[in-house]
């Protein structure tokens, strides 16, 4: 298995993912990478743009689904796709920057309403962090 | 935890209240449907709810319950006003997804041969698909206009007929919204898309009244044998989606702050009274209106383009609005609670208000018989339409269930729909099926419900809502 990596989980209603990174701040990368695939069905995005993002979360768990959020907002609000993301973690406070393309919109080929609290679980391990989120579709 | 379930009769099955649960769970299902429900997590998730503070009565849940996410889909609950709790989770992300019929003056043989054609011209006709967009671009000004008055709004725009509003639950607009409680960022998500389907379970059907099982109620209703009829299925889109994310957050802070124990971090709520709780009711109510005013349009829309195809006027072609139920939603109703009077707060999610004969909040033209009860089923077979009972208000609040409920994943669904023509299937059956987006008719295949003839049956069997008629698809228009 890959240090770093996604896989889709079935889920009646929605549909669920699983993560897994050596750290938090790669887990929230993969994620981003997650939340973009599933978005445009695995298209190529480039790298051209920036979009700073700055989240503050109660936890490693809130952290996520505000910061997968950020991912489905900045494609649905402002055709934002993300190709890459630099991401710190400062206390509760997150700073990233998301680089990726502007006017995406027609690449959007599944509509995310949102990440979940449901069922959420981040697992910060000695060797690993792993994660598994719900999306409402 | 392992979940218990005791037999009551043939459709009811209760949760005995264990540990920290405050009330009985109570799931309406036949034997059959029960065996099927307990295999997912959604019998633990009407466990779950009932750890709520406030609780009232039963944590209920209708036999088209499937897993959610905090909340079961097809969950009722209710809360007192003073020891009661609001929670977003118990709403949903699609604040007022719910469903409208039209009926029309035109029978099955009227548009038997045009149907390909006419699915075509309601394609056109009404945004649908993955980031569907409003033929309308909104002022500021406008939309907070919409998430004032909803329906109303649309109704002024010159979007549908003023006496629309008379058969819409809360009159197509629900109080206590407040505009300056939706984000920047929900406003600029629903702002372009107000007066589109979406996409998902979101959809626009022409149909056929096909079996009238209570001619009495149908005649009250409109519904007559053979009667072509328009149901519209979708919700306050990326706005309300916004309103529940952002309310969740505030939420999980005011659980803490309240000490408000959670089995599920999403079911994270406030006490009624609190003020967290009134900003995200004034922020629902605001979504509520957002999707009352999305649906009225898009009823414009259909009325728009069905004259124009028969070259005629809507009114020749009849169109009125039988009635519009919302399925996710939280609303203040007055029950009797233990033989008291009470005023409670009742949140629906994946579950339809099925109000009973001689309730002052059912429409005066219906409020003889009970208020008509919507429930589609999926593309493929039927959908019915029923009418609220006095058990209804004795046993749920006042609530029946709202569909059929998935028996498939999406992905599951996709995996079955492999290889097959879809379209072809269904128009072999007769069904016309319009969509931009094949994955989303294989996600909405048929076989990934359950068959909505049982979950309308239990209903009706239990005496929760009495069955009036069923409406069998010619065309749909899939998000």
């Amino acid at each position: 298995m890959l240090p770093a990596g996604y896989r889709q989980i079935d889920h009646t209603a929605d549909l669920a993912l699983e993560l897994w990174a050596p750290n938090e701040q790669e887990l929230l990368v993969v994620g981003a990478f997650a939340v973009t695939d599933i978005m445009t069905d695995g298209a190529t995005v480039s790298t051209d743009a920036i979009r700073p993002v700055r989240i503050e979360a109660v936890d490693a768990e809130d952290r996520l689904v505000q910061w997968l959020n950020e991912i489905i907002v900045a494609a649905v609000v402002d055709g934002f796709l993300v190709g890459d993301a630099w991401v710190e973690l400062r206390n509760n406070s997150l700073i990233a920057e998301l680089r990726g393309e502007h006017n995406g919109w027609s690449r959007i080929v599944t509509e995310l309403k949102s990440a979940t609290y449901h069922d959420l679980v981040v697992d910060c391990g000695d060797l690993d962090v792993r994660a598994r989120v719900v999306i409402d579709v | 935890m392992t979940i218990k379930f005791e037999r009551l009769d043939d459709y009811r099955y209760r949760i005995p209240a264990t540990k920290k649960m405050r009330v009985p769970g109570l799931i309406y299902a036949s034997k059959r449907m029960l065996d099927e429900i307990r295999k997912d997590e959604s019998p633990r998730q009407v466990a779950n709810v009932a750890h709520l503070p406030g609780i009232l009565g039963h944590s209920i849940a209708m036999p088209d319950i499937h897993w959610g996410y905090g909340f079961p889909i097809g969950g009722v609950a209710a809360f007192d006003a003073d020891q009661g709790v609001l929670s977003p989770g118990g709403v949903g992300y699609d604040i007022n997804c719910g469903v409208r019929l039209l009926a029309s003056a035109l029978t099955r043989d009227d548009v038997a041969d045009c149907l390909a054609d006419l699915s075509l011209a309601l394609h056109r006709a009404i945004p649908s698909g993955v980031g569907s967009r409003s033929h309308r671009r909104l002022t500021n000004r406008e939309l907070e206009r919409v998430l004032h008055t909803g329906a109303r709004w649309a109704v002024t725009q010159g979007y549908g007929r003023e006496n629309d509003l008379t058969v819409i639950e809360e009159g197509g607009c629900m109080d206590g919204a407040d505009s300056t409680a939706v984000s920047e960022r929900a406003k600029d998500r629903g702002r372009p898309q107000l007066g589109s389907l979406g996409s998902g379970n979101h959809f626009c059907e022409l149909g056929y009244v096909a079996e009238i099982y209570n001619r009495r109620i149908a005649d009250a209703f409109g519904l007559r044998e053979g009667q072509v009829t328009i149901m519209i299925h979708s919700g306050s889109r990326g706005l309300g989606y916004q309103v529940c994310d952002e309310s969740l957050r505030t939420m999980i802070r005011a659980s803490q702050k309240y000490g408000i124990s959670l089995p599920d971090r999403q079911l994270c709520a406030a006490p009624l009274a609190s003020a967290e709780a009134e900003v995200y009711f004034a922020a629902m109510a605001a979504a509520i209106n957002f999707a009352f005013a999305n649906r009225q349009m898009m009823t414009h829309f259909v009325r728009q383009a069905m004259a124009q195809f028969f070259a005629t006027t809507d009114s020749k072609l009849g169109l009125g609005l039988v009635y519009d139920v919302c399925h996710n939603i939280a609303k203040w109703e007055t029950h009797t609670v233990d033989g008291e009077e009470r005023r409670v707060c009742v949140h629906r999610k994946g579950a339809t208000r099925a109000f009973g004969p001689g309730h002052p909040e059912v429409p005066e033209l219906y409020r003889e018989v009970g208020q008509p009860v919507l429930v589609p089923g999926d593309m493929g077979r039927y959908s019915f339409v029923l009418a609220g009972t006095e058990t209804a208000m004795r046993e749920t609040f006042g609530s029946s269930c709202h569909g059929a409920g998935r028996k498939l994943s999406r992905r599951q669904a996709k995996k079955a729909a492999r290889g097959r023509p879809i379209f072809r299937e269904l128009q072999a059956r007769g069904v016309f099926v319009r969509s931009d987006s094949k994955a989303t008719v294989a996600e909405e295949l048929p076989e990934a419900y359950k068959d909505v003839a049982d979950v309308v049956g239990v209903m009706h069997n239990a005496g929760v809502a009495r069955k009036v008629a069923k409406l069998v698809p010619l065309a749909v228009v899939k998000g």
